[in-house]
């Protein structure tokens, strides 16, 4: 387990992740891949890791150890711009949007497009209105108003921008963090909606959540991590959703899937 | 009646066309003061000569008032001659402009009396003995025991009524947030309500006829306009029916179900959320509030030398104030930026007196260049500290704050003051070329042929859009639509005059052949009159009175904050200092270097400030090592006023622009109406509140 073989599919290959915070080891060696055009759902009880892997990944967090390979190429992620560079766009749970600005500022905040009069680079204010209302419409959001300011929608409204956001800029692999835990049921079902999209746009997404409703349907294999460590890989068709519940809960592999876990490691 | 008329019942056929008919009858009165009032028949102001040509504020006012008025009242009599629903919609306007002019009427008495009444306070405790006996100086007045009384007994009265009416007029702003506020508005007030309404008022109504009769006998504050009684009438001539009707039209249309849905069309209403849309709203408020209070309170104020003085007095505060802006935004604060002015003033007067450690005694401007590299410096050091060390701003610049102050008290000069005149005969002066002149004035047109280029489609298209889609737009639609071609025509005039403007100095110079040189005072380019250049103002061919104090400064400080503007609102640095104050963790979760933009804005601030430290030096060439100190509160007031957040992630240049306008306003007009300039302070704390609150409210407003 400790070491784990290329896998010539994979998009995203984490090995051995180590983070610590101070003294506090919060990731004790991970392994985490991610194939291409798969949905994973990464799951785990409050404070397992989840979120602080992801942040390793898209240059929010340094790491302490360990290696990363993308696309088949070790690389090094300090900065949240490396990992737009490599194709990686991230919904975080807490770090949206900004309330206080448009739809639009909020939209193409990070990489502007601008155009030039001389030496200096301006706005380009339509083409910001234009995009990112047809990018929101592409995916299902339809909004009156790209100079509206987000401080005045709905929660599921906003996590809806975020992720348009997201499919519209993400080339390669898709994050969401937390999607779905302040939306309402309809919305939740949207957002699963748009992860299919994503994925049927030929990127793959990486699903975190602590329910597994959420993600059961729309997730082809579940990475679980407890307490820092990865408690297992298995492919949707391997487990119940029960399963993976209980798993999460007691942080205990149950007795059926102990040996499909091994044979896992090894191929 | 008027809606049943509107339907189409036969009953009320008559008495629709009959108030037609009035309301056409209104339309031409309308016309026929405002003509008189712009002709001198009418007078509404003080006049000597009934035939007069100049005419003062509230008459401009006044006519310009009369004009929207009788042409709402042409469109509302129309309206109903063709039973259009939005007859009623233009029947609001037009009680709301009489509400206006009624109002401006009538503040131009209360704002005098209220001014004379608190100075007679102020110095009079007992009341009694004010009105009937002569002490220090005042003139005694000739009314008996029972006048007096009755006087004193409505003022109080009508001071009790006109704080109760403040308080019942505030709160319908606020619910309008959530459904039940709207339920609130949507229902006619109670009757109860009403009738304390009306008590209320009359209350006020008391105050006034009791001021206009006490306060005039007492001379002594001659700066404050007298008090006319005749001006009362006047006031409540139109206020009184304007409210009446305005309150019936607002009834008729909510309780039209048709109309319902389009509650937030009433023209306060518009008008608030137009203003929502600003970040300086409460400053944009308060700037016409205190502009139109001290012009009506004493005619000293709107003269060019007033404006002049007071512009000149915060052009450099002001642009500080942009500097502590945009740092605002991105969430941080500085409060070492007087430090800053003093450090780079007395090093700018250092390097052109004493000279600097390298370079020896330098020219004005590679000095002012090296000062404000010593004030960028400083900047980034505030800057550096703040990102490496990761303590709250407020911590780190009180610090620098201290230890910069120490370099103007004991490194610089040894704490002396430093002044130009003591190391040199006579102040610098550079020759500068006609051709430059020439070479601005074709910059100048340029920059004006760009913006016209740019600007002017713009707003014509705009304007032709809401023109032809102003009846899906509910009674945005027209009144949006008219305020924006009205808004062409006027950018239109402004770029029209200022092409005039330039090519007329553009041919004087040509004119004037090429080879010659001029001599200007270093200085005076800096900060100095914009009259000592050249030869008294031939050069510029701009009519500026001599008495007024226009100084350079001002025009650098329009400049800067037209740029800065530009900066922050169209380029995508602008973009992320927003993101960076408004949630620092999604700026940089989406790519934002925020450490780099709070150290850019760090530098910002200390740059501006060293400019500003600059036009100080310029305009007294002498420093004070305690040059600067209590600024950065100022700034910060400034700031504030003009609708920056002190969390971060909102406000605009413009507003500080404002703010900064109306701290001049004050320091000027408090002196001009005769009112102690210590009270200054306490009044500009009061301002702050009042601006944090309407901008609360604003953007509560703009939520629904």
């Amino acid at each position: 387990m400790q070491y784990e073989q290329m896998n010539d599919n994979a998009l995203v290959d984490m090995i051995d992740i180590h983070k610590y915070f101070g003294s506090v080891q919060v990731l004790r060696g991970i392994n985490f891949h991610v194939d291409r055009g798969e949905i994973v759902g990464l799951l785990g009880d409050n404070g397992a890791g989840k979120s602080t892997l992801i942040k390793v990944l898209t240059g929010y967090h340094s790491l302490t150890r360990g290696q990363i390979y993308f696309d088949d190429e070790a690389v090094k992620i300090n900065s949240p711009h490396d990992a737009r560079e490599l194709g990686i766009e991230t919904v975080h749970q807490d770090l949206a949007l900004v309330p206080l600005m448009s739809i639009a500022r909020n939209f193409w905040l990070g990489q502007e497009p601008t155009y030039e009069i001389g030496p200096f680079k301006f706005l380009d204010k339509k083409m910001m209105a234009r995009e990112s209302i047809q990018a929101l419409a592409d995916v299902g959001i339809h909004v009156r108003d790209s100079e509206e300011t987000v401080g005045n929608m709905s929660g599921g409204e906003r996590q809806s921008i975020a992720i348009g956001r997201a499919v519209y800029f993400g080339k390669k692999l898709l994050i969401l963090d937390e999607p779905t835990s302040a939306l309402s049921v309809g919305e939740t079902q949207k957002v699963l909606d748009y992860t299919i999209a994503a994925k049927e746009k030929g990127m793959s997404v990486i699903f975190i959540t602590h329910n597994i409703r959420h993600v059961y349907e729309v997730a082809d294999r579940f990475t679980i991590i407890e307490r820092g460590h990865k408690l297992g890989d298995f492919y949707k068709s391997e487990v119940t959703e029960n399963e993976v519940a209980d798993m999460i809960v007691t942080g205990q592999i149950p007795e059926r899937l102990r040996l499909y876990e091994e044979e896992e490691g090894g191929d | 009646m008027i809606q049943a008329y509107l339907d189409g019942k036969r009953g009320a056929s008559n008495v629709g066309t009959l108030v037609a008919g009035l309301i056409f009858g209104f339309a031409i009165l309308g016309f026929l003061i405002a003509y008189g009032v712009a002709f001198g028949w009418v007078p509404l102001g003080e006049r000597i000569d009934i035939l007069r040509s100049n005419l003062n504020t509230i008459e401009y006012i006044a006519t310009v008032a009369f004009l929207i008025y009788a042409a709402c009242c042409l469109r509302t009599a129309y309206g109903l001659y063709q039973r259009e629903q939005s007859s009623l919609r233009w029947s609001q306007w037009t009680y709301f402009v009489t509400l206006i002019i009624g109002a401006a009427i009538l503040l131009s008495v209360i704002i005098p009396v209220g001014l004379k009444f608190s100075l007679l306070l102020g110095q009079e405790i007992d009341l009694r003995s004010l009105i009937n006996e002569d002490i220090g100086g005042l003139a005694p007045i000739a009314l008996s025991i029972g006048e007096s009384l009755i006087s004193v007994s409505l003022l109080v009265a009508g001071l009790v009524a006109l704080l109760a009416l403040l308080v019942f007029l505030i709160p319908p702003l606020e619910p309008l947030r959530d459904m039940e506020g709207i339920r609130l508005i949507v229902a006619p007030p109670g009757k109860f309500v009403q009738a304390i309404l009306i008590v209320l008022f009359v209350g006020v109504i008391c105050v006034l006829i009791a001021g206009t009769f006490v306060v005039p006998l007492y001379p002594g504050y001659t700066t404050i306009r007298d008090v006319e009684t005749h001006r009362l009438v006047a006031g409540l001539l139109f206020f009184l029916p304007g409210l009446f009707g305005y309150m019936q039209a607002r009834q008729v249309q909510e309780q039209s179900d048709e109309l319902r849905r389009a509650i937030a069309l009433t023209p306060g209403k518009f008008i608030r959320a137009e203003l929502a849309k600003s970040p300086s709203a409460g400053a944009i408020i308060g700037f016409i509030a205190i502009f139109m209070g001290f012009t009506m309170a004493t005619d000293l104020f709107l003269e060019p030398s007033s404006i002049a003085s007071f512009l000149s007095n915060v052009a450099t505060k002001g642009v500080i104030a942009i500097g502590v802006t945009y740092l605002m935004i991105s969430g941080e604060f500085d409060l070492s930026v007087g430090s800053i002015l003093g450090v780079t003033a007395l090093s700018f007067m250092q390097f052109m007196t004493l000279g600097a450690p390298i370079f020896g005694v330098m020219e004005p401007i590679p000095a002012a260049l090296l000062a404000i590299f010593v004030a960028f410096v400083l900047g980034a050091i505030n800057g550096i500290l703040l990102i490496s060390t990761r303590i709250p701003s407020f911590i780190v610049t009180l610090g620098t704050m201290l230890a910069y102050r120490a370099i103007t008290l004991v490194v610089i000069a040894g704490g002396r003051i430093l002044r130009y005149s003591d190391h040199h005969e006579s102040l610098p002066i550079i020759s500068i070329s006609k051709i430059v002149f020439v070479a601005l004035a074709v910059l100048g047109l340029l920059i004006t042929a760009y913006t016209a280029y740019r600007a002017l489609p713009l707003l014509y298209q705009r304007a032709m859009q809401a023109w032809s889609v102003r009846h899906n737009n509910g009674d945005f639609g027209t009144s949006g639509a008219i305020v924006r071609i009205v808004l062409l025509l006027l950018v239109l005039l402004i770029l029209a005059s200022i092409v005039l403007w330039l090519v007329a100095v553009f041919s004087y110079h040509i004119n004037a052949g090429g080879g010659e040189m001029v001599e200007v005072g270093y200085f005076d380019l800096f900060n100095g009159r914009v009259l000592s250049i050249g030869s008294e103002g031939e050069f510029i061919h701009l009519q500026i009175p001599r008495s007024a104090n226009v100084r350079l400064a001002i025009v650098w400080w329009f400049i800067f904050v037209a740029f800065f503007h530009v900066i922050l609102t169209s380029t995508s640095f602008g973009n992320s200092i927003f993101a960076t104050g408004g949630n620092e963790g999604a700026a940089r979760a989406q790519g934002v270097n925020v450490d780099r933009v709070k150290l850019q804005n760090f530098v910002i601030v200390a740059v501006l400030t060293g400019i500003a430290a600059i036009y100080e030096t310029s305009r007294n060439p002498g420093v004070d090592p305690r040059k600067g100190t209590g600024l950065e509160l100022e700034v910060i007031a400034m700031t504030v006023i003009g609708g920056a957040l002190l969390s971060g992630g909102y406000g605009s240049v413009v507003g500080s622009l404002l703010g900064a306008l109306i701290f001049g306003m004050l320091q000027t007009g408090l002196v001009l109406v005769g009112i102690e300039s210590r009270v200054f302070a306490g009044t500009i704390g009061v301002i702050i509140i009042v601006a944090v609150v309407l901008n609360t409210l604003v953007r509560g407003a703009q939520r629904n």
